[in-house]
């Protein structure tokens, strides 16, 4: 059996008299692909925001690999191994794709302030190796040749690419994508699952994500969660997913109503 | 190969800069050279400026505050105690104070530091703001020194200001500090420090998810801001010798803010040339607050009319050049030679 690598244990998120999400409990284990879907508005992103440190949960723990991380703030979470993206890409958009990418090694930077102003010895030594493995992250993903293109010139598709990228470079374990393949088109979409399924094995990573399209996660993930209105109505494989009808209720409305 | 072309490049450069300030203090007219002195002070003003405000993109309106401190703190530091007892005449000085006294050098540093604590301070509560609420409780600050400075009567002299500041600041002071606040900023921006101050301008939410401290990363451009301005103020107080809480007003700060949009946000190398056009322009335009006799139309002096003028040119460069001169590009060496070598090829 492999290890269990996020445990959310019954998060609740109340914004005033909203109830965002009730008692949201799911396990992940190691070198999975696990997604989040759901209707519009059920609270796939606050649950993220969630485990990510960018809210904290009215009641409720999360824990990484048995370390309870409620409420430690985001750059703590991501020097643990937790890396994000967003569901609109967010990139730095006047940094260059290496320096993008750069920023993600920020949070285990070995010089110091006075480092970067003496212009010592150790500051030439990291510089240089950031930029080595900065390149060579970029070449393991095919971005290399993009590596001096200012973000804000890519095409859509690519940002996406550089965005996981960015997550990456923060040396996750887990790795959590907001609706990766948003606006994307059909080709773009199955580029994207092939990537995905790339990086998993090659960093080996375990990876959890809210997804919109259907073929894209019924394909991709091993196991799915379905969220409406804020409270988990089913989970299980795909195909116990897809004949559920708690959640073809919940997507296509009562039969009955 | 290519670095240590360019570092040699750089040390050349700053030695004929100092060749150039040398030759000018000998042969330049004494009003030429006060501008000059003028312009390496507000250099140093708006670099620091642009740190926190372009490059990190926290917009801020506190430096006339920051100014204010390293002036008070300098001047008070330089002054001696007997010049100290005969000026405070409202109320006598608190004794640790008015005994203190030394050499300029350490009272710059002394000014910058202090100046570089209130900031660090300063920083905790007001970057739980961004935005346009971040500009207004900056600019608070700056009002905030003011009416402390005016009512702190035993440390400030209150309204009555500091008067007869030993005139130490000449051209030299100027030029060195100058160079040094240029090249501890720039090597901030060309280093994983800059990257994050860059990453949170340009979205501060995604540089969270990269696992970067925002704060500690904001802090680090706005303690670095202050301790510059504040030895700046020090330079300021003893090139003017007399200070006074009405000197430093919102004012300085909007001819900080002229100069760092104008020379583009987040370049350093736009700070320095709209430095020099904003400085020597504003002399050049000390034309237009004279009395005029334009075809028998008599105007008499109007004071604060360069202020106009400046918003004017404020304007026309927002309408068409958005990114200020430079944008947000820097000179190299490198790019000089690229630009060499293609004209020739």
């Amino acid at each position: 059996m492999s290890e269990v690598i996020l445990k959310c244990d019954r998060l609740t998120m109340r914004f005033g008299g909203l109830t965002a999400v009730r008692d949201f409990s799911i396990e992940i284990k190691e070198h999975m692909i696990f997604g989040l879907i759901g209707p519009n508005g059920a609270g796939k992103t606050t649950a993220f925001n969630m485990i990510t440190g960018n809210l904290k949960p009215t009641e409720g723990r999360i824990y990484f690999y048995g370390q309870d991380i409620t409420g430690l703030k985001p750059y703590k979470i991501v020097s643990l191994g937790m890396a994000r993206t967003f569901q609109n890409i967010r990139l730095f958009s006047n940094l260059s794709v290496l320096e993008n990418v750069l920023t993600g090694f920020h949070h285990k930077l070995k010089y110091n302030l006075i480092d970067a102003i003496l212009r010592t010895p150790r500051f030439y030594k990291y510089e240089n190796q950031m930029k080595e493995e900065g390149m060579a992250l970029l070449e393991s993903v095919r971005l290399a040749d993009k590596a001096n293109f200012r973000a804000s010139e890519l095409p859509y598709g690519e940002r996406r690419k550089v965005e996981i990228a960015r997550a990456l470079a923060t040396g996750p374990k887990l790795l959590l994508l907001d609706e990766p393949a948003a606006g994307m088109n059909p080709q773009e979409t199955l580029d994207l699952m092939y990537f995905i399924q790339e990086i998993k094995d090659k960093f080996n990573l375990t990876i959890f994500l809210i997804e919109h399209d259907m073929k894209f996660v019924m394909n991709l993930c091993e196991t799915i969660a379905v969220l409406d209105h804020g409270v988990k109505i089913a989970e299980g494989k795909p195909e116990e997913i897809r004949t559920n009808p708690d959640v073809i209720k919940a997507y296509l409305g009562d039969i009955n109503a | 190969m290519k670095i240590d072309r360019n570092n040699i490049l750089t040390a050349l450069s700053i030695l004929v800069f100092f060749l150039f300030v040398w030759w000018g203090n000998h042969h330049l007219t004494a009003y030429a050279v006060r501008v000059w002195e003028d312009t390496l002070i507000f250099l140093m003003l708006a670099a620091g400026y642009n740190l926190i405000n372009g490059v990190t993109g926290q917009f801020s309106l506190e430096p006339n505050g920051f100014v204010a401190i390293g002036a008070y703190v300098t001047a008070i530091l330089i002054l001696t105690p007997a010049q100290k007892e005969s000026m405070f005449i409202i109320e006598p000085m608190v004794p640790w104070l008015a005994h203190l006294h030394m050499s300029f050098l350490p009272a710059l540093i002394i000014g910058g530091i202090v100046t570089a604590i209130v900031g660090f301070l300063l920083g905790f509560p007001v970057f739980r703001v961004r935005g346009d609420y971040l500009a207004i409780v900056t600019l608070g600050f700056g009002l905030t020194i003011r009416v402390v400075s005016n009512n702190t009567i035993t440390i400030t002299n209150g309204s009555l200001g500091l008067k007869g500041l030993p005139t130490y600041t000449n051209i030299w002071w100027c030029a060195v500090w100058a160079v040094v606040a240029m090249i501890v900023i720039m090597r901030i921006v060309d280093s994983a420090f800059g990257r994050a101050m860059k990453a949170i301008r340009d979205d501060e939410d995604a540089a969270i998810a990269m696992g970067i401290n925002t704060l500690w990363i904001k802090q680090i451009a706005f303690v670095t801001a202050a301790f510059f301005e504040g030895v700046g103020g020090g330079l300021l107080a003893s090139l003017i010798t007399i200070i006074s809480p009405t000197m430093f007003t919102f004012f300085l700060t909007f001819e900080l803010l002229i100069i760092i949009v104008v020379g583009g946000l987040g370049s350093m190398t736009g700070t320095a040339i709209a430095t020099l056009l904003v400085v020597w322009g504003s002399e050049l335009l000390r034309v237009v607050e004279q009395p005029m006799n334009i075809f028998g139309l008599q105007i008499p002096g109007i004071p604060g009319m360069r202020m106009v003028i400046f918003s004017i040119l404020l304007i026309v460069i927002m309408i068409f050049a958005r990114e200020g001169i430079m944008g947000q590009r820097e000179f190299s060496w490198d790019w000089l030679f690229n630009k060499i070598k293609g004209k020739r090829a």
